[in-house]
């Protein structure tokens, strides 16, 4: 039905600029019945964009498994919440959540990933937990590029200035460096909390809340972060740079630890008094999107006066209080009995006012039984809408196609590797010292340095020590959990599906490594114009790839989160970026350990089959071959050698672990000796023992090239005096486990001979991004 | 619980160390409690203070400048005055320089040293050793401290290098108020690795009843966070993992120190 009303709700909506499209936009005036406000239009504008409403990607996410015994919350609220252990009586949960700030970092590197951290800790806080916690998975363009350097710059100052200043140790992330995100950086950040699985908060108005108060904590409402959500379902375009600016917020750290400190304080109160609450942070569609979910949540309705809302500036219209993403603020909804206590906690006892001005709590409205959201500003009506219809959102199916990927022939490969490693020998630790230099290899102490990975006083392994970060969270408990990130950007550009399950694979592996058992994978899928077939059927193949991997190795998703559009105007799309977190448990941190060779006189052992599959490998790139086969899945002898190196952990066998990964067993093997305090370096002598392949007609293959094979597996350094007993129990789970080699007591490296001092590799091994961050130093 | 010394761990707006802190305070036995910018007067009650690390007041103007002005100090100033001990680590640290209590040369609130931003210009979070670099008299607030002792700790700070005009530099070395220097595990000095002035990691007072640390002997005060050997040997031993040390003897001195002090 076309009427007049619906073309001048379209007009109004053009003129407005929101993204909303016109069918979507004559949908919500056919509901109303009306031509809707500004107001109105805005709210739905950030409800129903990519952002918030998923609506591209939903029909797919529900493929990925999200239940097991290890999950205590789910995927559906701001954060899921996967179980740590027990400890006197209780049980502990380990709140996880994800976010992308691509957009924002782009534009305004510092304060887009300042906000994304930001953002993303209010996600955890309003499960009612501490924040104890965050990983930045970073993707930049090429450091050759003037633009991208000061990107690479200022996301990683943003992200220190946020995350020092807030007091939540950052406990590891990764890098990447690829051409494809010259124009689109990816700034993604895994948050985490700890919380009493009777104390979670869930984001919703609790039953029988009808009447109570709706709340609004934080800074003064101001102009900053109008339109963010519609603004982040966009592609970039260079004319806009300017303008797009004003979409994003404006990150105050400081206000937040105090904030942060002040809720504490609240979670206290309610402990004491027994109260169930509904408790949400304001991200994307501002105040109305937060508090129009927490009331569709609890099946109520809202009456909010926007003229209660501290500003910051004197008449800002109703549209920007109401939808305006000002950073640091948080929603609850709680009896009238508890206000009081409420306010005087903030207001008081943290003074918010004093801290930042404008900022405070404040009651802004009334939970009602209508389910309509009504939104008033100087007694005028701005918004009166169906809760249901404003938060259900649109769905689409977007049209995909999936590319096949074409592998080469195994021969071809044969041909491709021995070019570069000819048969019969050839200079290893030559190709180690370029491997080392990589950009995706190289040391990352001058930008985790940058981060405090200690503040809080419960980390047990800081980032870069291990493959993944370990904290202790709960002080006196022996409970430990660690956390691994995957996703490699090269393996995305050739195969998104396989890309996905080897980020899987690789943030287990990496919790593996420092002996913790996977419970929960958090995912950030960044990606392309679905629009385009083409990059709709990247997403679409990765989700499939990351279902496959959670499921054969039996753990689920508990939070994600979806980034499109990140192309440029200029056409260029990412690399599909499926990019997993994961989260392991250790049931005593005394098991676990650091992933510096320890000692001189132990095992070197590799676990793990390697394979004749270097497509998107660290060695193609630097020995120049041109193959593009990844490696095919063993998820069963995988899953086997996770629990062969836990059990080794446990057992005290396993002195130190690094998973196989960019670069391969040479260069875990030597970041392994870089991280010894006491000089302790390594001889690879039984180099014949490993790396055999039997070919199709049945001959033997080898080549030198293996050591820089990347492919599910582990290197681990095992006490002298229970290597038999390790190799029996990799035995006894069907694990292949080869000794290559011992850990020496002089820092060196030597392969059959051929030998560099670890000074050495390790000054080539700093050097890249040192001498772009500036100064870093090792262990002291 | 029997009546001991109490200490306030004192919190500003933008401190972030207060809850590992507290936990070391306690862990050496003394009777420790957050102590809010809200509340000043319940600062009267308590024997002894520690300023913990973080940004107060988002370290506007100075590091610590803010903070040094803020009412709630100036219970602190007084107790510091009539001798009770006052440890400030990291941001506490720069409160108490920008207070004029370290190295307490000149008038209070006229700071006659600070720390300043890092040589590099950024926060830098690096594992540190410090060494006492007094002699034992100079430092009452930590007692039965050893000569040149070396404690393992954290520096994670975007403003630690001492800076002071030359005549102060040369006074804080002669009038022993450098308490602290940096060195490797082997207590053999390094350079400091914000470019402070000195390798100073600590001021001392006249008294020797107000010390300043920059790095956090707090966050290597448990064996399952040392990066040395003593955590390898303790593998498979929860107690031994779990146990405070390390950077805990920084605390054990300060509350020797105290209890001392309060029985006395």
């Amino acid at each position: 039905m076309m009427t007049a009303a619906h073309d001048d709700a379209v007009a109004l909506g053009r003129t407005l600029g929101v993204a909303l499209s016109d069918d979507e936009i004559r949908r919500i005036a056919e509901h109303l019945g009306r031509v809707p406000s500004a107001t109105e239009l805005f709210a739905f504008d950030a409800q129903w964009s990519e952002h918030c409403s998923y609506k591209s990607s939903r029909e797919h996410l529900k493929k990925l498994p999200t239940e097991g015994p290890t999950v205590l919350l789910g995927v559906g609220e701001d954060a899921g919440i996967v179980r740590l252990g027990e400890w006197q009586g209780e049980t502990y949960g380990i709140v996880v959540a994800h976010e992308s700030h691509n957009h924002p970092s782009q534009v305004v590197p510092f304060e887009g990933a300042a906000t994304g951290i930001g953002g993303i800790v209010r996600d955890v806080l309003c499960m009612g937990a501490e924040v104890i916690g965050v990983a930045d998975p970073l993707r930049f363009g090429r450091l050759e590029n003037e633009h991208c350097r000061y990107v690479a710059q200022q996301v990683v100052d943003g992200i220190a200035a946020y995350g020092n200043a807030i007091g939540v140790p950052n406990v590891g992330g990764d890098v990447f460096f690829d051409s494809s995100f010259d124009d689109n950086v990816l700034v993604n950040v895994v948050a985490l909390g700890l919380v009493k699985e009777k104390d979670i908060i869930h984001s919703r108005a609790p039953e029988g809340s009808v009447g109570w108060d709706i709340v609004l904590v934080g800074k003064a409402t101001d102009r900053s972060g109008f339109g963010g959500a519609s603004f982040s379902s966009l592609t970039l375009d260079e004319d806009d740079a300017e303008a797009n600016k004003g979409a994003v917020q404006v990150p105050d750290p400081f206000l937040k630890n105090v904030i942060m400190r002040a809720s504490y304080a609240v979670f206290a109160a309610l402990r004491e008094q027994g109260l169930t609450v509904g408790f949400k942070d304001l991200g994307a569609g501002g105040l109305a999107g937060c508090s129009a979910e927490l009331c569709a949540a609890g099946g109520v309705g809202a009456e909010v006066e926007l003229e209660r809302v501290s500003t910051a500036q004197r008449d800002l219209p109703p549209e920007v209080i109401a939808i305006g993403e000002t950073q640091e603020r948080l929603c609850w909804i709680v009896p009238p009995s508890f206000t009081p206590t409420l306010l005087a906690l903030y207001n008081e006892m943290y003074s918010l006012p004093r801290v930042a001005r404008g900022a405070c709590a404040a009651v802004i409205g009334k939970v009602t039984d209508t389910r309509r959201y009504v939104a008033r500003y100087r007694n005028e009506t701005v918004m009166d809408v169906d809760l249901e219809f404003l938060t259900g959102g649109v769905r689409y199916s977007r049209p995909y196609t999936i590319a096949p990927v074409e592998i080469e022939p195994r021969d071809a490969r044969v041909r491709d590797v021995e070019a570069a490693f000819p048969p019969g020998g050839s200079d290893l630790i030559g190709r180690l010292r370029a491997v080392l230099a990589h950009r995706d290899v190289c040391s990352r102490a001058s930008i985790y340095q940058r981060y405090d990975g200690v503040v809080r006083g419960c980390t047990a392994i800081p980032p870069g020590y291990a493959d993944a970060g370990v904290l202790v969270p709960i002080p006196g408990a022996p409970l430990a959990f660690a956390v691994g990130i995957g996703g490699n950007p090269r393996y995305g550009a050739i195969d998104p599906r396989r890309a996905a399950e080897l980020a899987v694979v690789e943030a287990v592996a990496q919790v593996t490594a420092v002996g913790a058992l996977p419970v929960g994978l958090t995912d950030c899928l960044n990606f392309g114009d679905p629009t385009i077939p083409e990059q709709m059927g990247a997403f679409v193949a990765a989700v499939e790839g990351l279902s496959e991997a959670a499921r054969a190795l039996d753990v689920p998703f508990v939070s994600g989160n979806v980034s499109l559009y990140n192309r440029s105007s200029s056409g260029n799309h990412v690399a599909p970026s499926p990019i997993v977190g994961c989260v392991g448990t250790i049931a005593d941190v005394t098991h676990t350990a650091s992933a510096a060779l320890k000692r001189a006189g132990s095992a070197l052992f590799v676990l793990g089959v390697p394979q004749l599959a270097y497509g998107g490998t660290v060695i193609a790139e630097v020995a120049g071959l041109s193959t593009r086969a990844l490696p095919q899945m063993d998820y069963e002898g995988f899953a086997e050698a996770c629990a062969v190196v836990r059990a080794g952990f446990e057992r005290g066998f396993v002195l130190a672990s690094r998973d196989v990964s960019d670069g391969g067993v040479l260069t875990a093997i030597a970041e392994m000796a870089f991280g010894s305090l006491a000089g302790i370096g390594a001889e690879l002598n039984h180099t014949d023992a490993f790396f055999v392949e039997i070919d199709a007609r049945g001959r033997n293959w080898t080549n030198n090239a293996v050591w820089f094979a990347e492919f599910p597996g582990f290197v681990c350094e095992v006490d002298a005096e229970r290597a038999a007993a390790f190799a029996e129990l990799a035995a006894k789970h069907g694990v292949r486990a080869r000794e290559v080699g011992e850990t020496i007591g002089r820092a060196e490296l030597d392969y059959n001979g051929q030998r560099a001092p670890i000074a050495e590799l390790r000054s080539i091994w700093d050097a890249p991004l040192r001498d772009f961050y500036g100064a870093s130093s090792g262990p002291s | 619980m029997a009546a001991g010394p109490r200490v306030a761990v004192v919190v500003f707006p933008g401190t972030n160390s207060e809850d590992e802190t507290l936990r070391a305070v306690r862990a050496v036995g003394l009777q420790g409690e957050l102590v809010h910018w809200s509340q000043p007067e319940a600062l009267a009650r308590f024997d002894a203070f520690v300023l913990p690390g973080g940004f107060a007041y988002e370290d506007r103007i100075r590091a610590g400048a803010v903070a040094a002005h803020d009412a709630v100090m100036d219970p602190v100033i007084e107790a510091a005055q009539a001798g009770k001990f006052v440890l400030g680590i990291c941001n506490g640290a720069q409160i108490l320089a920008e207070a004029g209590l370290v190295p307490g040369t000149g008038p209070l609130r006229l700071p006659t040293a600070a720390f300043a931003p890092n040589a590099s210009g950024r926060f830098q979070s690096v594992h540190v050793h410090v060494k006492l670099s007094v002699t034992l008299d100079r430092v009452p607030i930590l007692g039965g401290i050893e000569d040149g002792a070396v404690i393992p700790a954290w520096a994670s700070h975007g403003d630690g290098r001492l800076a002071a005009p030359a005549d102060e530099l040369a006074r804080i070395e002669r009038d022993g108020h450098l308490a602290f220097i940096y060195c490797d595990r082997h207590g053999n000095p390094v350079s400091a690795p914000n470019g402070a002035a000195l390798d100073c990691a600590g001021l001392v007072n006249r008294d020797g009843n107000v010390l300043a640390i920059m790095p956090h002997p707090e966050r290597d005060g448990w064996t399952f966070q040392h990066l040395d050997d003593s955590r390898d040997v303790a593998r498979g031993d929860t107690a031994a993992t779990l146990a405070p040390s390390g950077g805990i003897r920084f605390f054990e001195h300060f509350a020797q120190a105290v209890r001392e002090r309060f029985s006395a």
